[in-house]
């Protein structure tokens, strides 16, 4: 990488003298910041002048609008879908997480290969859910087995879950990696039987590491677009999908941004919430 | 111990594991089954029992819409990842050595695009780009992938930042040596692999969103994940497999070397 022209570095020598003083760290904060303000927060608080009618009588007709039985519906089971998906992916996530974490070397290799999937894209994993449930896919071809799943809420959840579940392995093998197994021979020295060492020393110790793997699943499977829209039907959409419906199919900016709107406030209140008990700050460090 | 308990031990052993089983296949088996149809003979997606075809391969090559997205996808994750590689590691210095007051709020701040839904963020940036006049297509393409993989690299960069040797940049400013000159010659090197790795994540995070993409493309810039769910709604053929199986390829080639790059 050294590059070792006599013009180049002269150059790169005066653009350095010219910005000593000049440029702080901060500044480069200020820089990453500003990225992230000019094209993320803008556009995102943009939407709120989308969201309304603001030549009209009725500035907060889409708002109005939000509030009807079906949009309601599909808030609860975005925020539903995302609870169970929580629950699932956790539950399989631990018994992954446990079992590497307590595992010989050998078996450890394993772990690159729950990784595999994260470098994979969500619309091949899917797809390959979908090959699986179809009434005349692949499994059913092999085995006689119809698994009569497909477009309902278990094939979502299940999608769901398949998906996100590398994420909650991550922050969960490393806490359980990070138990200190002196404490774990001390339990079981003084008398403890394996469920007691489980309930007592381990589970508690790994409780970060299952916090930060429980929000991140939640926030991702709550605002999943390509879940319901590959495994659903109509009975199973979630808000991503009626926001994506509401600007590309009908063309209604105005009520697409309403609907962003309280989605994010719903979420961002429900993160202060979060913040309340735990730190946002130190859990996403975790992931 | 007597026998009937250390049996038991085992068979509870053993049925844990014949458990991990099951949920490693849960986590594979996806993946597994999209590669092995698409060598099918037959004109759906079927495990293939008599015999492999490279057919739907070769359709694919024939097929200059699928050519096109790929270069697209290609070109907006290389772009994407450069740029974002640039501006993470820019950020994630100021964050790490600058002091100001509710630094860690603010710093959250930076990860709110891997927070906030992508749909949101495609609607948001796509009525954005349209305000500032930002061409549609590759512009609006890589500047919002731009945004979308920022948070990956920043979270790598900085995590190697914080366990970095700053006595080492002051020996180098004692020694006469500018910022820049410093950072080429001391802290770059040793930043370098989490900044190719940041550079990696936001190469396969690019090649693979779909989301806020389907809301960034015009006419001629689809990229390889809106034309695979542009065809599972038309219908199931193999063609939808033999492409998937590229975008896999090329996703784990990827992420292969930046294993191999970074390690060493």
């Amino acid at each position: 990488m050294s590059v070792k022209q006599p013009g180049l570095s002269g150059l790169i020598h005066t653009v350095g003298e010219g910005l000593e003083g000049h440029v702080s760290n901060r500044h480069l904060a200020l820089f990453g910041i500003g990225f992230v303000g000019l094209f993320f927060i803008l556009p995102v608080l943009l939407l709120v002048p989308e969201s309304l009618h603001l030549d009209s009588a009725t500035p907060f007709e889409s708002y109005r609008r939000v509030l009807n039985g079906i949009y309601i519906d599909a808030f609860v089971r975005s925020f539903l879908f995302g609870i169970v998906t929580t629950v699932v992916t956790l539950a399989l996530a631990y018994l992954l997480s446990y079992y590497l974490a307590f595992a010989t070397e050998r078996v450890r290799i394993a772990m690159t290969l729950i990784i595999v999937p994260l470098w994979i894209a969500y619309i091949v994993r899917y797809f390959g859910i979908l090959l699986f449930l179809s009434p005349a896919g692949p499994f059913a071809d092999l085995t006689g087995i119809e698994p009569g799943l497909l477009f309902t809420t278990p094939a979502v959840i299940i999608g769901l879950a398949n998906v996100y579940l590398p994420f909650a392995v991550l922050p969960l093998y490393n806490s359980l990696n990070a138990i200190d197994e002196e404490l774990i021979n001390a339990s079981r020295v003084l008398g403890a039987n394996k469920w007691r060492t489980i309930a007592k020393v381990i589970f508690p110790l790994s409780l970060p590491g299952l916090v930060a793997a429980g929000l991140i699943v939640f926030i991702l499977a709550a605002g999943s677009f390509l879940g319901p829209a590959v495994l659903g039907g109509p009975r199973q959409t979630m808000i991503a999908n009626v926001i994506a419906q509401a600007f590309l199919d009908n063309f209604n900016i105005q009520f697409a941004s309403a609907l962003a709107i309280v989605y994010t406030v719903l979420l961002v209140a429900l993160l202060f919430v979060f913040n309340a008990v735990f730190s946002l700050q130190e859990v996403l460090e975790k992931i | 111990m007597s026998t009937s308990t250390s049996a038991t031990t085992r068979l509870r052993g053993l049925s844990f594991r014949a458990i991990i089983a099951v949920v490693f296949a849960f986590l594979l088996l996806p993946v597994i089954i999209v590669v092995l149809t698409s060598f099918t003979t037959q004109s759906f997606p079927a495990i293939p029992q008599e015999g492999v075809s490279l057919a739907w391969y070769e359709q694919l090559l024939q097929d200059d819409k699928l050519i096109n997205a790929l270069t697209v996808s290609l070109v907006v994750a290389t772009a994407s990842a450069i740029l974002s590689g640039i501006i993470g590691t820019i950020a994630a210095i100021g964050f790490v050595r600058a002091e100001f007051p509710y630094k860690q709020q603010v710093s959250t701040v930076m990860l709110l695009p891997m927070i906030i839904s992508p749909v949101i963020t495609g609607i948001a940036l796509v009525r954005y780009f349209g305000t500032i006049q930002l061409p549609s297509g590759y512009p609006a393409l890589v500047l919002g992938h731009t945004v979308l993989s920022l948070p990956y690299v920043f979270l790598l960069v900085r995590s190697e930042l914080l366990t970095f040797d700053e006595d080492l940049e002051r020996a180098s400013r004692v020694l006469g040596a500018d910022p820049v000159t410093t950072f080429r010659n001391v802290t770059g090197p040793i930043i370098s692999p989490a900044i190719l790795a940041g550079g990696f994540i936001a190469f396969v995070v690019s090649f693979g969103e779909f989301t806020a993409t389907q809301f960034l493309i015009s006419p001629g810039t689809s990229t390889v994940p809106v034309v695979i769910y542009t065809m599972l709604r038309t219908g199931l053929t193999p063609t939808i497999n033999a492409l998937s199986v590229v975008l896999i390829v090329i996703m784990l080639v990827v992420a292969l070397s930046s294993r191999r790059l970074t390690s060493s």
